[in-house]
């Protein structure tokens, strides 16, 4: 551990968030990300540094952002926020000592007390920050707070151990079981990932598994099975839950700058498919608890 | 729903009933002359309830009859008429007694025949005591009990010439004689409501309908009459009512009909009185989706985690309903006004929100309405800018304002008067006993005043906290002058303003200056009497004036532009980005609420896909008791998509039956005016 107090980066605090463990609980999204999933809809987590943010179905083009920009390229000075009539820049990322997001946050401990919430770490990718979110952990746990924390799982083995020990809960996702097609549709190999895993499920540490359900991608009978056996046998796994792929996911992409490419025509998709209870057999006949996000 | 019951709702959907209407010409009616006002009030009831019995009409299958046939009603006075009268005395709106809850229940146990002795028995004494105005009324009451019999046996007549066998059965009972059972009591009360319209009164609530209307279905599942299932089949059927004839119905939009319904809370001793029939309310709300009765549902402390997620269920589906009231909050606020603790544990809603006692109350509970906005703006304009020293003085002004603002709404409503309207007056307790009309009067007689934009008030003083008295960067009159240009050519200081913080976010400062306001504001009204003998009671309601009082002043220093509306009640300003539900919470309970229990909702807007799975519906449930532990009044949730909101904007016709809160009351959007509309949509979603 370092001596000196790590500071973190968030990109956002959302109060009241449901769908992220027991009872009304914070989710602090931490940014930056080492994956670059196709589907991803929070795209302004992906850079683990503060960017600028530009709503450009708001913009005017009124060009009073560029008269009072004085550099040749953004340092992210957030001086053109200020002066966006429209309100249609923002700097995303704000970097927190412990202490200064341990107070933030615990604003709403009587709400977590009085419903049993807590306070969920998500992100982006909280193992990217490991060492700030065990910090931050420890000091939370000070206070009682249940805590949870979702992860892609992609962090070495000693990064993830710390991390999943340092709290109550774990939402562990999963892209694919396919080391090829993990590559292909994340940008990464799945190995680190199956790894943790593996260590995951014989740490006695509650956890569900979460699966994002993506058309063309990981939703065909086979895909499925593999995730289900990948799992039985893990007397900690709480449940799985499959989150079905968003019509909206790209909404946030033109913020960034980015294009959404999530790599099938998404126009014409098939809402009841995604939510078919095809999707749940192959868990259910693993004896596994499942449902839809 | 049952298929009988799902043909009844898509028949008035439809508006096949409405086939039957016709529009009637009253001219003659009205230009007769009268004795006295209580003659007519009694002259013109029984000729529209007349002219409804010529033409009863049944729905295909249903059981609770009475339809309107009439579109129109003759007006009560010519506007020359009411002119004069208005020129001698404040008539509120259309100068009829309206937004109160009358005593159903007591008139549906004992029968009309009953009512009518007691009448006559009152009238020998009226007569020994040569109480001409007592007579006078007693006559005009019994006349209008004469109309609805008649209204009702038109009915029974016309069921047996149609072998509707079991409707003229149920008329042979009721209204004449008490009704002994559940199906008699709903088609009494239907009588009896349908019945109000037609005399003048509006916005007619239904008061405590799982209170009064439980001994009926109690005794009939225990004699085995009726099962649950059956119930729900009727209490449906009931529900029904309230749709078919209220695009007839006084409102400012259509939907603002006052057709209010509570359920729960303590009983007049202090128990806790959920029963039956209120989970089969909450039930039959949820299975019908349409926006009439408005669901009410009192909560307190005691209230189990069961019934606040069986009343999410219904929020769920997005009818705005229920409106929750704080048991704990608003009886001690009742006490403290005056109430008796048992009248205080007895409250209603009057038509929105506003807290009455049913049967009791003859409030007029939104007589006035101060805009603090417009508050904040008229010392902003009357103070020189080296006069005031410090934001504590600058408060004090707002303070002094508050009772300038107070003094003249007493001395605007010196005298006020109301239009006769003796049918409604026998369900108002004890005036027969007293043998005067309701209009003169009951037991409580106060008046109600609307606070409207708290949000951009606190918001705008904060502004002013900051940039003159704490940074000093600009004069009062500087600030004057943005806010009469609309901060023109002021981009970067409109920018500046509106990233200040903000109530509704849990930050102390601005919420600080809220508690303050609402205490100021309620400390104006404390001590005084009306006309009536009353007392004024403050709320933080707005009724439609989110919308009209943000026409009156131009832009605010919270950062409002001109022509943009406040938020409607008890919210967060427009602008405001807020951080989520549980700082809204915050930041709203912290005043002092009991001190301001005319009513009048923090309202919270919630996507709709926070109700995704059954996760949803418990965390939302949470919130809203965590508002009832953190002694909030009222609490209104709404479920909304600004999607749909903005397509049933372009395609009403394909959005014709989506259902949005507006103010006290839900309403179908596409029928809403576009200023109401753009509103809702403006207030659902701060989205970057």
């Amino acid at each position: 551990m370092p001596n000196n107090p790590p500071t973190g980066l968030v990109f956002e605090i959302r109060e009241f968030s449901l769908y992220d463990g027991p009872g009304i609980r914070t989710t602090v999204f931490f940014k930056g990300c080492p994956l670059r999933c196709r589907w991803c809809h929070n795209p302004e987590g992906l850079l683990a540094q503060r960017e600028l943010l530009i709503n450009t179905q708001t913009c005017t083009h009124c060009g009073k952002c560029l008269r009072t920009c004085h550099f040749k390229s953004c340092i992210v000075c957030g001086l053109c926020v200020e002066h966006c009539v429209n309100q249609c820049r923002r700097v995303c990322g704000v970097k927190y000592r412990v202490e200064t997001l341990c107070t933030e946050l615990l604003k709403h401990q009587d709400v977590f007390q009085m419903s049993g919430g807590g306070i969920t770490f998500s992100g982006g990718e909280p193992l990217m920050q490991t060492d700030f979110v065990v910090a931050l952990a420890n000091r939370l746990h000070e206070q009682n707070i249940h805590l949870a924390l979702e992860t892609s799982g992609y962090a070495s083995l000693e990064d993830y151990m710390r991390a999943v020990e340092s709290v109550d809960l774990v939402f562990q996702d999963l892209k694919h079981t396919n080391p090829k097609e993990h590559l292909r549709c994340t940008g990464r190999d799945n190995a680190p990932i199956l790894e943790n895993l593996a260590w995951l499920k014989t740490s006695k540490k509650p956890f569900v598994a979460r699966i994002p359900l993506i058309p063309y991608t990981n939703m065909d009978r086979v895909t499925l099975d593999d995730f289900a056996s990948l799992l039985k046998d893990a007397p900690n796994l709480l449940r799985v839950e499959l989150m079905p792929y968003h019509a909206t996911a790209g909404a946030k992409y033109h913020l960034t700058g980015r294009t959404f490419r999530p790599g099938f025509d998404d126009s014409n998709l098939n809402r009841q498919q995604l939510f078919s209870d095809a999707c749940l057999a192959p868990f259910i006949a693993q004896g596994l608890t499942c449902r839809f996000v | 729903m049952n298929p009988l019951i799902e043909s009844i709702r898509d028949y008035i959907r439809g508006g096949q009933h409405k086939a039957s209407r016709a529009t009637k010409d009253w001219s003659t009616l009205v230009s007769a002359q009268d004795a006295t006002r209580t003659a007519r009030a009694a002259r013109l009831f029984a000729a529209v309830l007349q002219e409804e019995a010529a033409h009863p009409t049944f729905l295909p299958g249903e059981r609770i009859v009475l339809t309107r046939h009439c579109i129109n009603l003759p007006d009560r006075y010519s506007e020359e008429e009411m002119s004069r009268l208005r020129k001698n005395a404040y008539f509120h709106e259309k100068g009829f007694v309206f937004n109160i809850s009358p005593d159903y229940a007591s008139t549906v146990q004992v029968g009309l025949d009953t009512r009518k002795e007691e009448i006559q028995a009152r009238r020998k004494k009226a007569v020994e005591e040569n109480d001409t105005e007592g007579i006078e009324f007693l006559d005009a009451a019994r006349s209008g009990i004469d109309a609805v019999c008649l209204l009702a046996d038109a009915y029974r007549e016309e069921a047996i010439r149609l072998h509707l066998d079991d409707i003229a059965e149920t008329l042979t009972r009721v209204p004449h004689q008490g009704a002994t059972t559940f199906r008699q009591a709903l088609q009494f009360i239907r009588i009896l409501h349908f019945a109000l319209w037609c005399e003048g009164p509006y916005h007619n609530g239904l008061g405590r309908f799982d209170q009064y209307a439980w001994p009926w279905l109690k005794a009939d599942l225990e004699a085995g009459r009726e099962t649950e299932e059956s119930a729900l089949a009727l209490l449906e059927e009931f529900f029904l009512t309230f749709n078919r004839d209220s695009d007839l119905y006084v409102g400012v939009q259509q939907g603002d009909n006052g057709q209010s319904l509570m359920l729960g809370g303590v009983d007049r001793s202090g128990n806790e009185s959920v029963n039956l029939l209120t989970h089969l309310c909450l039930k039959a709300s949820r299975e019908l989706r349409l926006i009439d009765p408005k669901i009410n549902l009192r909560v307190s402390r005691q209230t189990p985690m069961e019934l606040f997620a069986e009343a999410t269920e219904l929020t769920k589906i997005g009818l705005g309903f229920p409106q929750y009231a704080n048991d704990d909050v608003v009886i001690p606020g009742l006490i403290d006004w005056g109430y008796s603790p048992e009248d205080a544990r007895d409250y209603a809603v009057a038509a929105c929100w506003e807290f009455i006692v049913p049967g009791k109350g003859m409030d007029i509970p939104n007589i006035a309405a101060v805009s603090f906005p417009a508050v904040v703006d008229s010392v902003l304009r009357s103070t020189e800018s080296n006069s005031v020293q410090s934001f504590d003085a600058f408060l004090q002004l707002v303070r002094k304002e508050l009772f300038a603002r107070a003094d003249q709404i007493e001395s605007d409503l010196a005298c006020v008067d109301m239009l006769e309207c003796p049918f409604i007056s026998t369900l108002c307790d004890g005036r027969i006993e007293a043998a005067r009309d309701v209009s003169h009067g009951n037991v409580y007689n106060n008046f109600g005043v609307h606070g409207t934009g708290l949000a951009p008030a606190v918001d705008s003083l904060e502004t002013i906290k900051r940039l003159v008295f704490d940074e000093r960067i600009e004069a009062l009159g500087n600030l004057r002058k943005y806010t009469d240009q609309n901060f023109r050519n002021e981009e970067d200081l409109l920018i500046a303003i509106r990233a200040l913080p903000k109530l509704g976010n849990d930050e102390d400062e601005p919420d600080a200056i809220a508690v303050r306001l609402l205490n100021d504001f309620a400390d104006s009204f404390a001590g005084r009497v009306n006309c009536r003998g009353g007392i004024f009671r403050p709320g933080t309601g707005s009724a439609m004036y989110y919308i009209t009082h943000a026409k009156e002043i131009p832009a605010t220093l919270d950062g409002r532009l001109r022509d943009e509306p406040f938020p409607a009640n008890y919210s967060p300003g427009l602008h405001t980005r807020i951080k989520g539900p549980l700082s809204v919470v915050k930041s709203f309970t912290k005043p002092n609420l009991k001190r301001v229990v005319n009513g009048g909702p923090l309202t919270i807007e919630l996507h709709d896909s926070v109700f995704r799975n059954d996760e949803g519906v418990e965390k939302v449930a949470q919130l809203v008791r965590f508002f009832v532990m953190r002694r909030g009044h009222q609490l209104q949730v709404n479920t909304i998509n600004r999607d749909q909101l903005l397509a049933a904007k372009q395609d009403p016709e394909h959005w014709r039956h989506l259902i949005v809160r507006v103010w006290g009351w839900s309403g179908y959007f596409v029928e809403l005016d576009r200023p109401y509309q753009d509103q809702i949509i403006q207030r659902v979603e701060m989205t970057f």
